[in-house]
């Protein structure tokens, strides 16, 4: 009876029910979606992550990891190869030797990171080759080629073929120059190795610092969820340390939680304003029918059963509010997830991070479900003042005379 | 056998500031089946006199025995227990949900006292042609008029058979006709199915009407008199 009362009530005004039901789908779509866009940088930043820079895995030597040094060559580094190179987890892996140094050219000089690369494999790993702007991928010059990122040819204001010095420490510790030239201008999408790092080849590399290895390995899987069975499989056939990309770079952790606090932060405020739309709605519909109220009280209907018409009524707009901005959010994103949302508008700033200039919302399931209990909690709260306060209606007051 | 004994009831407002005794030692008793009256001035008490016999007001002083329950002395939530079973209340301005039909206001009482949908709907047809609203019975009261509209609140203070009925001005809000028609039904259920009822009233045609016309003026009983 009293669901059946508080259904007709809600719809006694039809036009302030619409009200409340129409923010409520429009706060829970609006959510949805900025939930799902928050997701697509988040994804947008993992996978140029791996796919560019980090791959999934990585593999150096544990003393590396304390002192990021040159003798810290990876141990038993043919038995790895020979495990991922059949394992079919493994979409690419390449090995790579990294130093730090310095870079010069004839108007100026930065530090780097300088990696010497196996050509073919860095190539399937990390896509290098296909993020060439200018120039050749290691096929022209015979000695000591190299590739610079973009911004760091207009930082050196050299050209393809310019001539270059790396400097760096050798195995013994001595410092070493090298001469190279330019053959290949890239632009990743690594902000990071945009910054601050270029390639050699590992051959060259290793020939001039005196070693015949590895320091890195990097792997990359066809997908994420495999990433701790292969790392478990990695950990049982060597010592040298696995990582996760994760491990490696820390601030995908932060950006994680950042991104968790962020939408968690967005949730309240929507829920706030749609809390206060519900007070107020429920509350107006309240004093409106004191009379009625009294009335009820008169003829015999409980405290209790009054508030929980009112409450009722607030929880069956949510329930009927709720579904529809889920589906709408829902839909929104299956949408913009397929064709992308443009943001060429801002290429320039995103380019900066790595980004591309179309994103592609994205949210898991189970947020459906929470973001569901999310309105009814909203709305449970938002209903109670207004009931409340018409329990403490006392019906004499409000029919004033019988 | 008595419905009602109220005795020495006394009801003061602002007891701490600027006292007033809107009911100033009334005693009265109202046997099964009356059909009574209860007039006078405005201001002269006898709303606040019904809504202490209602057990929607408590009385200063004195006491209210419904049925042989003295209802001063129940709780918030046994009196409205018991003004479900034992009293019909019909307003002055009809006071029916404006969201449910005639006949799913007949019914609301029962529905609060739980009754079975079988013996709801029988009681709400057979009040409903008895009332002579059957026609309305799925329209809801803004389809009505005045004069339906207080059928149908007669009927809904019927359906739960109680004890008596309290009526504030029930014709205040009619036109004669539907004055006319009403007092009538009120008489006959009165007459047929032995119904109390109790009014408090300006209208001289209810006045005409009653079997006894107790009169209040400045919250004391002036004159008490039965036809």
């Amino acid at each position: 009876m009293i669901l059946s009362l508080s259904w007709k009530n809600i719809w006694r005004s039809r036009k302030r029910s619409l009200v409340v039901i129409g923010a409520i789908i429009i706060g829970v779509w609006a959510l949805i979606f900025m939930i799902a866009f928050y997701n697509s940088f988040g994804t947008a930043f993992a996978r140029n992550a791996v796919n560019y820079e980090h791959s999934h895995l990585q593999i150096h030597h544990p003393d590396y990891l304390v002192e990021p040094d040159i003798a810290s060559q990876v141990s038993d580094e043919e038995n790895i190869v020979q495990a991922i190179a059949s394992d079919p987890m493994v979409k690419a892996f390449s090995g790579r030797q990294k130093v730090n140094g310095m870079i010069a050219s004839s108007k100026t000089s930065a530090g780097v990171q300088i990696y010497g690369v196996n050509t073919r494999s860095e190539s399937t790993t990390t896509s290098l080759k296909d993020h060439l702007v200018e120039g050749t991928y290691f096929n022209k010059i015979k000695r000591n080629p190299v590739l610079i990122s973009a911004k760091l040819a207009d930082k050196l204001r050299v050209k393809i073929r310019s001539k270059i010095v790396l400097t760096f420490q050798d195995i013994d510790g001595n410092i070493t120059s090298a001469s190279c030239r330019v053959e290949g201008i890239f632009e990743s999408k690594s902000p990071k190795i945009n910054e601050g790092v270029i390639y050699l080849k590992k051959a060259d590399l290793n020939r001039l610092v005196g070693v015949d290895g590895i320091n890195e390995l990097a792997i990359l899987l066809h997908t994420n969820e495999q990433i701790d069975v292969m790392k478990q499989k990695l950990e049982a056939i060597t010592k040298n340390t696995v990582r996760t990309y994760k491990q490696v770079a820390p601030e995908f952790n932060l950006m994680e939680e950042s991104s968790v606090i962020t939408k968690q932060i967005l949730t309240v405020i929507i829920m706030l304003a749609l809390l206060f739309g519900i007070v107020n709605t429920m509350l107006m519909a309240v004093l409106e029918r004191t009379k009625e109220i009294g009335m009820l009280r008169s003829v015999g209907m409980h405290r209790h059963s009054i508030f929980s018409m009112i409450m009722l009524e607030t929880l069956l707009m949510g329930l009927l509010a709720g579904p529809i901005g889920l589906t709408m959010g829902f839909l929104t994103i299956a949408w913009l997830g397929d064709e992308g949302l443009d943001l060429s508008l801002y290429s320039d700033a995103l380019k900066e991070y790595g980004f591309d200039a179309i994103f592609y919302p994205e949210i898991q399931n189970s947020t459906y479900p929470v973001l569901m209990t999310v309105v009814m909690v909203t709305a449970f709260i938002g209903a109670i003042y207004p009931a409340i306060k018409a329990v403490r209606l006392n019906p004499l007051e409000t029919i004033r005379k019988l | 056998m008595n419905v009602i004994e109220a005795t020495h009831l006394v009801k003061t407002y602002n007891p701490d500031t600027i006292p007033v005794k809107a009911v100033n030692d009334i005693s009265l008793e109202i046997k099964e089946g009356e059909f009574t009256a209860i007039v006078g001035p405005s201001g002269s008490g006898k709303t606040t006199l019904l809504n202490m016999v209602g057990g929607l007001d408590t009385p200063t002083e004195g006491n209210v025995i419904v049925n042989g329950v003295e209802i001063n002395q129940l709780s918030p939530s046994e009196l409205t227990d018991f003004r479900m079973h034992n009293i019909g209340f019909v307003f002055q301005s009809y006071n029916l949900i404006p969201v449910m039909t005639a006949k799913e206001n007949i019914e609301f009482i029962m529905l609060l006292q739980k009754a079975d949908k079988k013996h709801r709907d029988e009681r709400a047809d057979d009040l409903m042609e008895k009332m002579g609203i059957s026609e309305t019975s799925r329209r809801r009261p803004a389809e009505l008029s005045g004069g339906q509209q207080q059928r149908v609140a007669v009927a809904r203070a019927l359906a739960s058979k109680p004890k008596f009925i309290l009526a504030d001005e029930p014709t205040a809000n009619l036109d004669s006709q539907s004055t006319e028609s009403l007092l009538d039904i009120m008489a006959k259920m009165n007459a047929e199915e032995n119904v109390t009822f109790i009014f408090s009233t300006h209208d001289q045609r209810v006045i005409d009407k009653a079997k006894r016309v107790i009169t209040i003026v400045d919250g004391k009983i002036a004159s008490d008199e039965t036809k």
